[in-house]
């Protein structure tokens, strides 16, 4: 046998999780794992269910109302006007689902420019600007919610803007705190001191290096939104019906409380599971960046 | 789930029982034989014998016992003569009182005169322009006080000052100047003869002058913190958001009170409320009452009644006569025939309204029996259509002159069952190839610009055409009472017919009952062949009380039916 | 520390009036106003609504509306309901005391609980409890309140009957068991979310303390485990607890609307909802007002109990 070792002219090819010691970090998170397996089954259920179902989500059928889940046809039973709960429940999902991500990606843009901006510049703009992002905060998000909800024309549009408006406050706050201290490093001062220009910088290089808090506060900030919706849509102020949303199904349910009880029990457990499982999966991601993030 | 006043706040759960448990349909046709008799003095004498029945026969004992009475609308306005709710008013009837009020049967009953005016009796001079009224001398003040002519001339004063917040005005300002003989005679003169105005006056509870004058700003809240009245109970506190206590006037100029409590409890929340009533929290369920959906399992509950209250208002399609499409007779007719109001009555509201054809409701002493009845024929509605040369284009709707028969309909947030009527009637306008587009707000959106600009295409609402039950409803459909046009008045359909104006001018100057039973006769016929809104049911509340309390009676000249507490009681 | 307060609250006034001007522009420049909820009653014309809406000095620009109320709130007058005239303090102050009352039980109950899972879960890391405590935590932050509240009075009052199904007292009686009676369910409720907090935040300075060295040396010289925990671990843990209680005010007011909601308990939040479904300028303004205080005065305490509790960071900002 021959002792020499031979070694390989070529590296061999690492794997994602060798190349990323982060996402070796979150496959190991076995509740985050959970948590994406669990989005992904919900997303797929309400994007692409509906066309598997014979039913629909708008088709009333008077004579079929109330049915009791597991008894026939339906398999979530029906609603005061016949409709398919199972249908409702992922039509519902497409709007909650929807609204959840493009309020959470609507604040992530404006809590990252303004952030950035903050952080970038302090002095006077950075103050006004952190004093603004307070002074939101302030309100109570339920608070500023309603007060703006009830004063609105309900409408998926308007609901985004307005979860959007009372969520980009904490993305601010971490990307500002972020910025202020990622600019006094090394990196950072090269780049001026070579004449970059003060966007390229921003963009070029302080965020790359913030993105891991802010992956993690928009995860989070998901499952607030989805929560966000269905309680103004619960206080009868969000998604208005025929448009169904977790939130609004649950509106309804309240008065069927007693006599039709699955009404109430379902659209809560889908989004509960969803927002839990986004949870998680932010938990996950926290854990697996931590290193990235600077304390 | 939220409930808030009948439109405002959505969640306008109606409930209906079967109507013929009500003794009001076989009262109707003695009160239009009476009404169309009228005239003579019978009037006064009858009012007098009536008197005694309005506040029901009370044992004239100690009062004794409290009822808790539920609303899910708040009580906040405790100035009579201010903008308010319809609870509000039910709160009124008990601390205030008015010169005279109508009664469940339509009649009109003196409390603070001695007698309602009129041609007859002299009340009312013959051009119809000078009344006089004389009032009781045995009234009270809660305070002690006593009533006099000068209390009900500072009442109509303030309404007519225009710093003062009131609520609706109109009628007041027909009244040119105001004067007393003596402490118990009131006398006004008006500037032209106007009919309503008794009707108005039946809601116009007096304010006492020697406590209001005091204070030089009319739209002081001090008043409604600790209000004094004449009425059968006193204030004695109000805790907001929660509740409000009223306690029996041993001094009241009337019969009773039998129950030396009221309280009236404001659960915000219907299914709550119901819940409440159940349990027996609550002794008294009323106004939006009890949900539809609970109606059964309510009339089957141990120990508790169940009221179907026929109430005054419709529920409709409002529609704006400015939309391109809705601006055709044709279409109007077309969909009015196209709803299946019997199947949307009955899987909606569980059978408890009926179907309806007029803005009055039936037991109105002018409504006018002879109108065309509720259709279902959508076959005809699809021929009548045909003809009218809306063709249905590729995606089913129909067009005609390069205008879709689309048009939206709104109304309030948070009302299940109607939101479940609109999907009902969107599909029966799909069958004949007209598109119902769905688009609700919340009510302090509707209720703004949205509805006073006509802003909308088409609303689902159920207001009370009349105010205090008087036929004029000229503000509803006159062609002068366009707010987007006149900023006055509450025709938000837009509606202009010069026939119906000059028929309501002439009703309003028209003392005579009978005479003015003929003219609105006519304006319903009119009205109700141009069709600026779609009526779908008669609006019936369901009410309930415990077993036990006694005295409770439907009106619908009253915004609450909580108008008759004094004579409310508990028996065993 | 003088000049730091003085600091604090000067920032905290600046930061009010910001809230102040928001939430003005908010209400005034939305679509709607404080009349709409007399049209639905039927007799309000057009007319009538011009009127009124002069008479109440809302026809005036915005700009001059919001300096008009400044200056009063700067003299300390909050203005009046639009509904019943009261004055906005006063209603405030009818409801703030039943807010109060679930948010002070809740979060005890909420202290009490969590800290006693998380404390457990510490001790007894990676084990199932611990696990499991983990799990419910995340699902407790993930429940609808409401829905929970809705099952809450669903099993325990209308199917057993055990608790009454909201208000807070019963009128007539008033008494300590009655009230008592009725803040059980809603205590619970809005309870879940701070006992999920609670948990996680106690868990883990939990774990942070168990291994620092003055444990080790008390374990060493053979001071049973269980005290060592309770006197040494939890007297640290605790200081940053309450600051956590200060900046948790928010959620809290948050979670009471609802929980208030469905328990139709009179407190703020019912009286916010109220307000603002009918456009009750003067007392939605007082409220966004009051409720900042409030989240303010919160952050303000924690704060300085965190200084206290770490003189290096006194004087930071937060």
């Amino acid at each position: 046998m021959s002792t020499v070792q031979t070694v390989p002219l070529v590296p061999p090819r690492r794997t994602l999780a060798e190349r990323y010691p982060a996402l070796r970090r979150f496959l190991r998170h076995r509740a985050a794992l959970l948590g994406v397996g669990i989005v992904l089954f919900m997303t797929l259920l309400s994007f692409v269910g509906p066309l598997l179902m014979p039913f629909n989500a708008t088709d009333t059928d008077i004579r079929a109302r109330l049915a009791v889940p597991f008894g026939g046809p339906h398999v979530l039973g029906t609603d005061p006007l016949g409709r398919d709960v199972l249908a409702r429940l992922m039509y519902a999902g497409r709007i909650s689902l929807a609204v959840g991500f493009a309020a959470t990606a609507l604040s992530v843009v404006v809590g990252v420019l303004v952030g950035l901006v903050a952080g970038f510049y302090r002095g006077a703009i950075g103050a006004a600007l952190m004093r603004f992002v307070d002074a939101m905060l302030c309100f109570p998000t339920i608070f500023l919610l309603l007060a703006v909800a009830a004063l609105i024309e309900p409408s998926v549009t308007s609901i985004v803007l307005l979860i959007a408006l009372a969520s980009w406050m904490e993305v601010a706050r971490v990307v500002e705190g972020q910025i202020r201290s990622l600019r006094e490093r090394d990196f950072a001062l090269a780049a001026e001191s070579l004449g970059a220009s003060d966007s390229r910088i921003m963009f070029r290089e302080l965020l790359p290096n913030a993105v891991a808090p802010i992956v993690v506060a928009a995860t989070l900030n998901i499952a607030h939104a989805i929560l966000a919706e269905s309680y103004i849509s619960f206080l009868g102020f969000g998604i208005q019906p025929p448009t169904p949303s977790w939130g609004n199904m649950l509106e309804n349910a309240q008065s069927y409380l007693t006599n039709a009880p699955w009404l109430a029990i379902v659209p809560g457990l889908a989004i509960t599971l969803t927002v839990t499982s986004f949870n998680f999966i932010g938990d996950g991601l926290r854990d697996a960046l931590d290193a990235k993030l600077d304390r | 789930m939220n409930d808030h006043s009948s439109e405002l706040k959505g969640s306008n759960m109606k409930r209906t029982n079967k109507i013929g448990d009500a003794p009001m349909g076989k009262l109707t046709r003695r009160d239009a034989v009476f009404a169309g008799a009228a005239t003579f003095a019978l009037g006064s004498l009858g009012s007098l014998g009536l008197a005694a029945r309005a506040h029901a026969a009370a044992p004239a004992t100690k009062p004794t016992g409290q009822a808790i009475l539920g609303f899910s609308q708040e009580v906040t306005v405790l100035h009579p003569l201010m903008t308010a709710n319809e609870v509000d008013q039910g709160v009124w009837w008990n601390l205030f009182s008015p010169l005279w009020m109508l009664d469940a049967e339509g009649k009109f009953v003196p409390l603070l005169a001695k007698s309602v005016p009129t041609l007859e009796n002299g009340g009312i001079s013959a051009d119809g322009l000078s009344w006089r009224v004389e009032l009781r001398n045995d009234v009270k003040w809660h305070d002690g006080k006593p009533l006099t002519a000068e209390d009900v001339k500072y009442s109509i004063n303030l309404m007519k000052n225009p710093a003062f917040r009131a609520r609706n005005r109109t009628a007041f300002e027909y009244i040119a100047s105001v004067g007393v003989e003596g402490d118990h005679v009131i006398t006004w003169k008006l500037k032209e003869p106007y009919a309503p105005l008794t009707s108005v006056l039946s809601w116009t509870f007096i304010v006492p002058a020697h406590i209001l004058s005091q204070n030089p700003d009319p739209n002081s809240p001090l008043f409604a913190a600790a209000p004094v009245g004449t009425g059968p109970f006193k204030f004695v506190s109000r805790k907001t958001g929660d509740h409000l206590i009223l306690e029996a006037n041993p001094n009241y100029f009337g019969k009773g009170p039998s129950l030396n409590r009221l309280i009236f409890k404001y659960v915000p929340d219907l299914n709550a409320m119901y819940t409440q009533f159940k349990t027996g929290e609550i002794d008294f369920i009323g106004l939006q009452g009890i949900p539809a959906n609970f109606y059964k399992e309510a009339t089957a509950l141990r120990g508790r009644r169940v009221h179907a209250a026929p109430r005054g208002g419709v529920e409709n399609l409002t529609l704006n006569l400015a939309h391109p499409a809705l601006a055709d007779k044709t279409v109007r007719k077309a969909l009015n025939i196209a709803m299946d109001r019997q199947a949307i009555c009955d899987l909606v509201y569980y059978g408890v309204p009926k179907p309806a054809n007029n803005y009055l409701v039936p037991t109105h002493w002018a409504s006018n029996p002879n109108l065309p009845k509720p259709e279902y024929d959508p076959k005809k509605a699809s021929a009548m259509l045909d003809q009218a040369g809306w063709v249905r284009g590729a995606d089913g709707i129909r067009v005609k002159n390069g205008v879709r028969l689309s048009f939206t309909n709104s109304t309030t947030t948070g009302n299940q069952l109607r939101a479940q009527t609109q999907q009902l009637i969107a599909d029966d306008f799909k069958k004949i190839g007209v598109e119902m587009l769905i688009k609700n707000m919340v009510a302090a959106v509707l209720w703004a610009d949205f509805w006073r600009n006509s802003e909308f295409d088409s609303l689902m609402t159920a207001p009370t055409y009349t105010i205090a039950s008087d036929p004029d409803i000229t503000h509803r459909f006159g062609s002068a009472s366009i707010p987007k046009e006149t900023k006055s008045g509450s025709n938000v359909s837009q509606y202009k017919n010069a026939g119906v104006d000059a028929l309501l001018a002439r009703g309003r100057q028209e003392y005579n009952l009978a005479k003015r039973k003929e003219i609105y006769a006519k304006v319903q016929e009119l009205i109700m062949d141009d069709l600026p809104f779609l009526p779908l049911f008669y609006e019936v509340q369901i009410e309930g009380t415990k077993t036990g309390l006694d005295g409770y009676a439907n009106n619908v000249n009253a915004l609450a039916n909580s108008w008759n507490a004094a004579s409310w009681r508990w028996t065993a | 520390m003088a000049r730091y307060l003085l600091r604090r609250l000067l920032q905290s006034l600046l930061l009010l009036a910001l809230v102040s001007v928001i939430a003005f522009a908010i209400l005034h420049l939305a679509p709607g106003g404080p009349l709409a909820q007399f049209v639905a009653t039927g007799d309000l014309g057009t007319e009538d609504i011009d009127r009124l809406m002069k008479q109440y000095g809302l026809d005036r620009p915005v700009p001059i509306q919001y300096l008009d109320w400044a200056g009063s709130i700067a003299t300390g007058d909050w203005g009046n309901s639009y509904r019943d005239q009261l004055p906005v303090l006063k209603k405030i102050g009818m409801h703030v005391g039943p807010t109060l009352e679930l948010m002070v039980s809740s979060t005890l109950l909420a202290m009490f609980i969590g800290g006693m899972i998380g404390i457990l879960g510490a001790v007894r890391r990676y084990s199932f409890f611990d696990h499991l405590a983990t799990i419910g935590a995340m699902v407790a932050l993930s429940i609808p309140t409401f829905w929970f509240g809705l099952a809450v009075i669903y099993v325990f009052s209308v199917n057993l009957g055990w608790l009454p199904a909201g208000n807070r007292e019963t009128i007539g009686d008033g008494s300590f068991i009655d009230r008592l009676q009725h803040l059980v369910a809603p205590c619970i409720v809005l309870a879940l979310v701070s006992t999920a907090v609670w948990s996680r935040y106690m868990r883990s300075s939990m774990l942070d303390v168990v291994n620092q060295d003055y444990i080790r040396t008390a374990k060493s010289k053979g001071v049973p485990a269980m005290q060592i925990l309770l006197r040494h671990a939890l007297r640290n843990a605790l200081l940053p607890m309450i600051t956590i209680t200060g900046l948790h005010v928010s959620t809290l007011l948050s979670g009471a609307l609802v929980t208030e909601t469905v328990f139709t308990w009179p407190g703020m939040g019912r009286l916010f909802l109220d307000s603002v479904s009918n456009r009750d300028y003067p007392v939605v303004m007082g409220m966004l007002m009051f409720t900042a205080c409030m989240v303010l005065l919160g952050s303000l305490v924690a704060d300085l109990l965190y200084s206290v509790a770490d003189p290096r960071i006194k004087g930071a900002s937060k």
